[in-house]
């Protein structure tokens, strides 16, 4: 065989700095939606305790809907196998890119087009939402950290609009 | 933009977040075959058009997903209530 | 006093002058002033043109309120601004302006001689003089209207700022940042509270700018609120809407007042939700109505009060005030103290409070009561002023310069009535105040009616003892609409102030009638003889002031207008010279011409290659629904219109999937890759709709079933390889997938890896070659292209475009749902019958194609189309005929749906849905089209290896 096939990725790989904020393409990730009527029956798959709200995130896990959980992994994990029937795992690894946001001003730079209210957003919460018209996925990981999620082929055009905001 | 609370993430959410997707509690019958024309005409195309209050159903589509229902005054543009998809109608 | 100067006061800035030019003159300024304050010092009276009769005008209020001063403001190429009022322009050095609706200069006008005309041009003008001829409209009316009517020209560059937009919250929206607004911020911020305080001027204060005893007080207000980090103040902001559960839409305006904007966003959208909002916007004083009331300097008592106050600009040297209200007499007084000289106060009340009538005695100023004004001299400017008593007798004359008019005050409740906050009628006040808020709001200070002006007599318009029929009293000074007007509408039978506003105009222009809604509604009050409160109040409706297109948009603007999705191969295809179109959102490559070829060569060479050898072809925008559950088949099953529980794990199969109401919604192939996992396609235009229709069923009407959904367009990257070497180049690249006929037949899928990457390879083919589709995760989509480009170079591998794909599929008689079908289309219509399970009991649409309307004969049909010229491509969209001899116009039986030049078949093809097509086989059918008209034969829909042997190899 000849040599492996390289990926590219649709944002720049270095970071761009902003006025008090930087914003950088998140690490590459495993990526599933695992989707069950009851969140025991995914923490038996995972064998990890996940959140069981709306918009909690623990163990690398959002929990984006009644049935419905992100799991992020670090590149090269094995894909979480369910032998019962009552857990649905898809893979979606490379369906999103992930973008950090980081800095004094990174919740100001996301509610230039996000609708939520980030005084009201805790750290170690995760939720579906929307910049603009494009669908996101924010995970605050910390008061000034933001991991967004949105899908690959939005990605440039939200990379654009972030850093816009980042050098008014 | 309004608000809107769903009823499945607990939470008021903007307006922009969701998908209104049509009057509410119009169950898919079980039997289509048996039904009349006139009877599945009825199905397929009426609806309420009232002038106040208004069951509708709506998606949270850029949040959880679930469709849930509301109780929308069509006048004001108030939400009176909204709750998840098969509790009865309020 | 040099010009109209003062020596001392205001709060400009008199150690920065400079000079500003209007209408190429040139006049000098300090920092602080406004195009207003700065032109009035400069003794300039006339600043613009009046819509209708292009009467000479001038400044009438200080802020927003102003609705004769528009002018342009031209900083350089795109950078024209028209419609701003000149009392809200800030002025900077090497500021430039021009006025409006004039030609060929402000003095001399030659539209003017629509004033000489008045008498024609009474209310509804218009309404009855254009009626007729209705063609005349077009070529006559309009454009000699538009010419002569109109405000500032649209600029016709392209803008080059750029514009900001952000959403913001708090618990507490201060509007307006007057003496009420501000103690309200003060007092929310000391609780701690999130507060953003916004006000429209330069600076905060509102009415206590023009009151120098407040200053101090102002000065560490303000200091104190900015040096609280839960506060936010924005000057220069204006909420132009108050939207449902308080969402404010305001406009800050970040380098309009700067010399040098250097490069940040001209203007920000800010989109605020606030858990209270306080209305601090204060009042807007109330014009008088009399003969010649538009004259230049004739202007607001209160205004004047600002020039002099804030500004340090006398609005004359001679002024007399015409009141109604004792607040004008404070106005008076305040501005002589200032310097300004008086030169009467005339009220129309006979009677006024001992202590203002002392006041004027200290300060030698000659008092008339029961006397009104009803004339005014001079046609650029104020000379004098006709006074008459008001119990009849004989007029005098008054020199002056400058007219005040002091008419009471009408709350500031615009945002208020957006927000659908109810009115009640003030009879003290004779204004409406905010009554029941609609949402968790209330108004602070003279915004709710609660003000220190003292006494005022609310009147329609003044006495005067001529024929009212033959005046011009100016009641809308931006629409030219006098008392007349509103009085001849009401005997006209006009009685609901919504008609009379919409025939007279009065409150329509873009003032909305901040100045003229009351005394519009005073005079038809009277007219009718009814009280103001049954004939109602118009309707405000946001923007309270007009704002730039550029600050609406906010950030969506060139590449941000809205995202153009690209594949993860798209950089190939554009390093490769594709030509591409948009499909949905997505940019996708529509043809890759080689020099020297147009479209239809590139077109044909691919089209050849394809069917020759092996062509590529980026497919990853189709839709892809991944269905995992133990009841997944069942579910498909109850979707699709074909049956799914028997699809064998490693079979695909076409699915057709309708409308509840019988109609095709959309169309793609899908795999069984396990018992309980699918992979779904949909078209690339309905992706996410086939996903929330699917999302509904399952949700709403089987939420019994087992089964969950997940869209996965994005995870894979799709390379379609189509053509009779498609196996060959695609053999050495593939580990542990048997790529024989024997054990990969067509609509089959396997999984294996392709140059070591996992794939999910399907046997599949859109254009009726042997075919494949290689599934990978996206990110090796391009590498994959490029791999797979450098094996096929031996057969020539050509990629193609949407268009070569197109006329392939034509061929073939594949549809395309949305091209060839447009929702009022049934399987049956479609020739797709064979994909409907006849045995199935239901399934979603199965009921609706029972219905008789969609059994019914003469339906449009789907069929194939000849051209008798084999070399003429019919039109998509061309309308068909039986008869071509019929009379006109004729009877339409259908349109093309799809045409193309067949390079397979060395002729033109198309796809048309025609009434009862499928009885019309071989019958001539005609396409008329401007100059010919053609014939084209009914055919199968199939052109092309009818019986498919092409697929089984
Ligand atoms: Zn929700």
């Amino acid at each position: 065989m000849s040599e492996a096939l390289v990926r590219s990725d649709p944002i720049p790989a270095g970071p761009f700095l902003g006025r008090d904020a930087s914003l950088k393409a998140a690490p590459r990730l495993a990526r599933y939606v695992l989707r069950a009527r009851a969140s025991a029956a995914v923490e038996k798959v995972l064998g990890a305790q996940i959140p069981t709200a709306i918009g909690g995130f623990a163990n690398g896990v959002a929990c984006l809907g009644p049935d419905e959980w992100l799991m992020f992994a670090s590149d090269g994990r094995e894909s979480p196998v369910d032998e019962s029937g009552s857990v649905s795992v898809t893979e979606v690894s490379d369906r999103s890119v992930g973008i950090i946001l980081e800095g004094a001003r990174a919740a100001e730079i996301l509610a230039t087009g996000c609708p939520l209210d980030l005084d009201h957003f805790a750290v170690g919460r995760a939720t579906r939402t929307i910049y603009e018209t494009v669908e996101i996925v924010i995970v605050r990981e910390a008061m000034d950290r933001f991991h967004i999620e949105v899908w690959r082929s939005f990605a440039p055009w939200l990379w654009t609009a972030l850093t816009t905001a980042a050098t008014e | 933009m309004i608000l809107i609370h769903c009823p499945y993430c607990d939470e008021q959410r903007p307006e922009i977040e969701f998908a209104n997707a049509g009057q509410a509690h119009i169950a898919r019958p079980s039997d289509p075959s048996a039904m009349s024309d006139e009877e599945w005409e009825h199905y397929l195309f009426i609806r309420a058009n009232p002038r106040g209050r208004h069951h509708e159903r709506w998606r949270h589509n850029h949040g959880c997903g679930r469709f849930f229902n509301a109780v929308r005054d069509t006048v004001t543009d108030k939400f009176e209530t909204t709750y998840k998809a098969g509790e009865p109608r309020r | 006093m040099t010009g109209y100067r003062l020596p001392t006061g205001g709060r400009i800035d008199r150690a920065t002058p400079f000079k500003v030019r209007f209408d190429g003159r040139s006049y000098s300024a300090f920092a602080g002033d406004s195009l207003a304050s700065a032109l009035l010092a400069n003794g300039v009276q006339l600043f613009g043109r009046s819509f209708k009769y292009h009467r000479p005008r001038g400044i009438v209020g200080s802020g927003s309120e102003e609705p004769n001063a528009l002018i342009s403001v031209t900083r350089g190429p795109g950078r024209f601004t028209p419609n701003l009022r000149a009392t809200n322009v800030e002025v900077y050095p090497g500021f430039e302006a021009e006025s409006q609706n004039r030609w060929p200069s402000l003095r001399f006008d030659f539209g003017a001689i629509n004033d000489r005309l008045g008498m024609f041009f009474p209310a509804g003008f218009y309404n009855k003089t254009f009626m007729w001829p209705r063609s005349f409209w077009e070529r006559l009316y309009e454009p000699a209207i538009r010419r002569m009517a109109g405000l500032g020209k649209s600029p016709t560059e392209e803008d080059p700022d750029h514009y900001s937009a952000t959403y913001a919250h708090c618990d507490v929206l201060i509007i307006g940042a007057g003496p009420a607004g501000i103690d309200a911020a003060l007092e929310a911020a000391s609780s701690n509270q999130r507060v953003i305080l916004i006000d429209e001027q330069d600076e905060a204060g509102g009415g206590a700018l023009a009151d120098p005893a407040l200053w101090p007080w102002l000065a560490r207000s303000m200091k104190a609120l900015a040096g609280m980090p839960n506060v936010t103040i924005l000057t220069r902001t204006t909420a132009f809407g108050y939207f449902h559960d308080n969402f404010i839409g305001a406009v800050e305006r970040m380098t309009d007042h700067l010399a040098d904007i250097g490069s940040g966003p001209r203007e920000k959208l800010w989109r605020i939700r606030a858990g209270e909002v306080v209305l601090a916007q204060g009042a807007i004083e109330r014009p008088l109505v009399f003969d010649g009331n538009d004259t230049p300097g004739v202007m607001l008592s209160s205004a004047a009060k600002v020039f002099a106050l804030r500004y340090g600009v006398a609005v004359g040297r001679s002024v007399a005030l015409m009141a109604s209200h004792d607040s004008g007499w404070q106005d008076v007084f305040a501005m002589a103290k200032a310097g300004v000289g008086i030169a009467a106060i005339i009220d129309v009340r006979d009677e006024v409070d001992a202590d203002l009538r002392a006041q004027a005695e200290e300060l030698g100023i000659a008092v008339r009561l029961g006397q009104s004004v009803i004339g005014v001299r001079g046609r650029h400017g104020v000379t004098a002023i006709e006074i008459a008593r008001n119990d009849g007798g004989a007029s005098s004359t008054l020199a002056c310069d400058a007219v005040l008019m002091a008419g009471g005050w009408t709350p500031t409740v615009h945002l208020w009535s957006h927000s659908k906050g109810t009115l009640a009628w003030h009879d003290d006040l004779g204004a409406f105040v905010p009554d029941v808020p609609a949402e968790k709001a209330r108004c602070v200070g003279a915004c709710a009616g609660l003000w220190n002006f003292g006494q005022g007599l609310t009147i329609d318009a003044l006495p005067t003892p001529k024929d009212k029929a033959r005046i011009k009293a100016f009641v809308d000074f931006q629409n030219d609409v006098t008392a007349k007007d509103i009085r001849l509408a009401v005997r006209e039978g006009f009685r609901s102030i919504e008609h009379i506003k919409r025939y007279t105009t009065n409150g329509m222009a873009t003032d909305q009638g901040k100045t003229s809604n009351l005394n519009g509604l005073q005079i038809a009050s009277t007219a009718l003889s009814r009280p103001v409160t049954d004939i109602g109040l118009t309707t405000f409706r946001p923007p309270y002031t007009p704002q730039t297109f550029g600050a609406l948009a906010g950030h969506a603007k060139g590449s941000l207008f809205q995202p153009t999705r690209k594949t993860n191969i798209d950089g190939w295809a554009e390093e490769n010279g594709a030509v591409f179109e948009l499909v949905a959102q997505w940019r996708r490559a529509r043809y890759f011409p080689k020099a020297g070829e147009d479209m239809l060569a590139a077109v044909n060479r691919e089209c050849r290659m394809v069917r020759s050898s092996v062509g590529i072809f980026d497919a990853s925008t189709l839709g892809k629904i991944e269905v995992v559950g133990p009841d997944a088949a069942e579910f498909l099953n109850r979707m699709y219109t074909n049956p799914w529980k028997a699809l064998e794990p490693g079979r695909c199969r076409y699915g057709l999937l309708l409308k509840e109401d019988g109609f095709i919604a959309d169309d793609g192939v899908s795999a069984r890759l396990a018992p309980d996992r699918f992979h779904l396609t949909t078209t690339t235009g309905g992706a996410a709709r086939v996903l929330n229709m699917m999302e509904d069923y399952l949700q709403t009407e089987w939420p019994d079933l087992n089964v969950w959904l997940t869209s996965t367009t994005e995870q894979y990257a799709v390379i379609a390889l189509q053509g009779p070497n498609a196996r060959k180049v695609l053999e050495p690249l593939v580990e542990g997938i048997d790529l024989s006929a024997e054990a990969f037949p067509h609509m089959a899928i396997r999984e294996g890896l392709i140059c070591g990457i996992p794939t999910r390879l399907f046997r599949v083919s859109f254009t009726g070659e042997l075919g494949f589709e290689i599934n990978v995760p996206s990110a090796y989509g391009r590498a994959l292209w490029e791999r797979i480009m450098a094996e096929g170079a031996r057969y020539d591998i050509t990629p193609y475009g949407t268009e070569a794909m197109h006329v392939l599929r034509a061929e073939k008689g594949f549809i395309i749902v949305g091209q060839d079908t447009d929702g009022t289309v049934t399987p049956f219509d479609a020739g797709l019958d064979w994909a409907v399970g006849k045995k199935k009991p239901d399934f979603v649409g199965k009921r609706s194609l029972a219905r008789p309307d969609l059994v019914a004969s003469g339906r449009k049909q789907l069929v194939g189309l000849l051209t008798e010229d084999p070399n003429h491509v019919l039109e998509e969209g061309a309308q068909i005929v039986a008869d071509p001899k019929q009379p006109i116009p004729m009877t339409m039986i259908g349109h093309v749906t799809s045409s193309y030049w067949s390079e397979t078949l060395g002729r033109s093809i198309a796809l048309a849905l025609v009434a009862d097509g499928h009885h019309k086989m071989g019958e001539d059918l005609f396409i008329p089209m401007p100059g010919k008209t053609h014939v084209a034969k009914v055919s199968s829909m199939i052109f092309y290896d009818a019986e498919g042997a092409r697929l089984n190899v």
